[in-house]
């Protein structure tokens, strides 16, 4: 789970929520196909009324949708993904809030044009979007540290903030609890959009995985 | 930690029956494929004869891509006593080189194999994955286009540039690589499929009628390609929601939509009992009287425009 700090003066309350599955997921999406580039959604809880005045507060990415490994740059499938995700969020109450991508080549964490384009369209939705680079180069097993990079949208740029363990609800949990599943190779049961729309009886919304997280806590 | 053939109860015939199914497949579950082949070869080496070749090959490429480099060592050099003067085993060694990111050594090694033997495709097309490694997708792309003119019939060769297109957003060039693919291979459904998404991708209505005719193609070649419903109701709902379009146009095409949305809707039906929640509706007009002759419909249309 991530804590996106907002720069704002239009503050979001959030509530926070110890569910802590979207890094793991993540990271285990970009594991399970080494040799692809992947890309997927992250979403937070959806906030009943906006206070024009309260300063910035945190915003809690709650899960992530794993969406795809491989080709990323065409439109059919993305566009039935965020349809039917957003119809998912609205019946549980979340918001799609960020977007997260593992390029294909290992030293390579720039968001390209893809990245944008998706955060752009959340960005309609979720004026606050986020981009989530994950970094290849550091993928370990141990996890040590958080190897991802967090962009934000200013001034029609997307640029890097510092990413440390702050913006971690519990990081220790976090590190402990993706490192037990990559030993464990669990990422061989993660499931992906691309997955799903190969067998319908894949489920994205990857209850396997949930569980062993809960366990795990 | 248990064997593999203790976690799976499976005899050696059964590793080596499923190692060469894989290869058949081109499944690249390096992960899988290192548990079982490294088993196999250590316990039961002796009883596989001259399939143990193939199989030192096909684990030297799993090691390297789970990073077992020992173990990719420990193949090649089997492989380079018993085939000391092979192309096939140089070109192996570069891939090794190439895993330890040794680019220029690498490309070494396949500029010999191409002095000896200049026809030898498999090097030169490791050449232009070591372009692809590094970055370099204009040279790559380059390179494959030289490549493809002289070996026009390679498939994996036209489906790469497919990709390396794709990845940079020239949709047009990546349409013409998937219709080199489909001509020769007019029953396979995914290249169809995967052709309509680009075409619907590059957008305007003319790409976005053709992509819907090729969703169509694919789904009659095999009606259980998801991909293809979702992406026939995705084109016709566009097509039917654009202001460019008259009367009629807007009403077959809310019909083709209607009848992709049943079907969707019918198949997550099926697969209800699996997923733990509801069946997903689409937002879709009411479901008319639309059949299957539909479908037949835009197939006559799509061989007419070819």
């Amino acid at each position: 789970m991530f804590l996106l700090y907002m720069n704002l003066l239009e503050g979001v309350a959030s509530a926070v929520y110890s569910r802590k599955k979207a890094y793991c997921k993540m990271l285990l999406h970009a594991a399970k196909y080494p040799h692809c580039a992947v890309n997927g959604l992250l979403v937070a809880e959806k906030v009943k009324e906006k206070k024009k005045d309260s300063h910035s507060a945190p915003i809690l990415c709650v899960d992530c949708v794993p969406l795809f490994h491989g080709t990323l740059a065409l439109a059919p499938m993305l566009e039935v993904a965020l349809t039917l995700i957003d119809t998912w969020c609205k019946e549980n109450r979340y918001v799609i809030a960020g977007y997260y991508q593992a390029n294909e080549r290992t030293k390579d964490f720039r968001p390209n044009q893809v990245a944008e384009k998706v955060a752009a369209r959340i960005s309609e939705n979720f004026s606050e979007a986020a981009i989530v680079m994950v970094d290849n180069s550091r993928l370990t097993m141990s996890c040590f540290e958080p190897i991802v990079l967090i962009y934000d949208h200013h001034e029609n740029k997307w640029k890097s903030r510092d990413v440390n363990t702050d913006c971690f609800e519990d990081w220790l949990e976090a590190q402990k609890i993706t490192s037990a599943l990559l030993e464990g190779r669990s990422y061989e049961n993660l499931i992906d959009f691309d997955n799903h729309l190969d067998d319908l009886r894949n489920d994205w919304t990857n209850p396997v995985i949930n569980k062993s997280v809960l366990d795990l806590c | 930690m248990a064997s593999v053939s203790e976690l799976y109860d499976v005899g050696w015939e059964e590793m080596r029956d499923k190692l060469r199914k894989w290869r058949e497949d081109n499944c690249r579950n390096s992960e899988q494929i290192v548990d079982v082949g490294e088993e196999l070869i250590s316990e039961h080496g002796s009883k596989l004869g001259d399939d143990i070749w193939i199989i030192y090959e096909q684990v030297m490429i799993a090691a390297l891509d789970c990073s077992r480099d020992d173990l990719a060592l420990t193949c090649l050099q089997e492989l380079r006593k018993q085939f000391p003067d092979s192309h096939r085993v140089k070109r192996l060694s570069g891939m090794r080189l190439e895993a330890l990111e040794r680019y220029d050594e690498a490309n070494k090694h396949y500029d010999a194999i191409l002095q000896d033997d200049p026809t030898n495709t498999a090097a030169r097309k490791r050449k232009i994955s070591i372009l692809k490694a590094q970055g370099k997708s204009a040279e790559a792309i380059r390179e494959l286009n030289e490549y493809l003119e002289q070996f026009v019939g390679d498939q994996e060769a036209w489906h790469e540039l497919s990709e390396l297109y794709i990845n940079e957003h020239d949709y047009g060039k990546a349409a013409f690589c998937l219709e080199e693919l489909m001509m020769t291979n007019p029953h396979n459904h995914l290249y169809c499929e995967q052709y309509a998404e680009v075409k619907y991708t590059q957008g305007g209505l003319e790409n976005l009628e053709l992509s819907r005719k090729y969703f169509a193609q694919a789904l009659r070649l095999n009606n259980r390609n998801m991909r293809a419903l979702f992406g026939l109701y995705m084109s016709a709902s566009h097509i039917a929601a654009s202001p460019k379009v008259g009367a009629k146009v807007k009403k077959d095409n809310m019909k083709y939509a209607a009848w992709a949305a049943t079907q969707i809707n019918r198949a997550y039906k099926v697969s209800q009992a699996w997923m733990g929640h509801s069946a997903l509706t689409l937002p879709c007009t009411p479901a008319s009287q639309t059949s299957f002759s539909q479908l037949d419909k835009l197939i006559l249309q799509a061989q007419e425009s070819r």
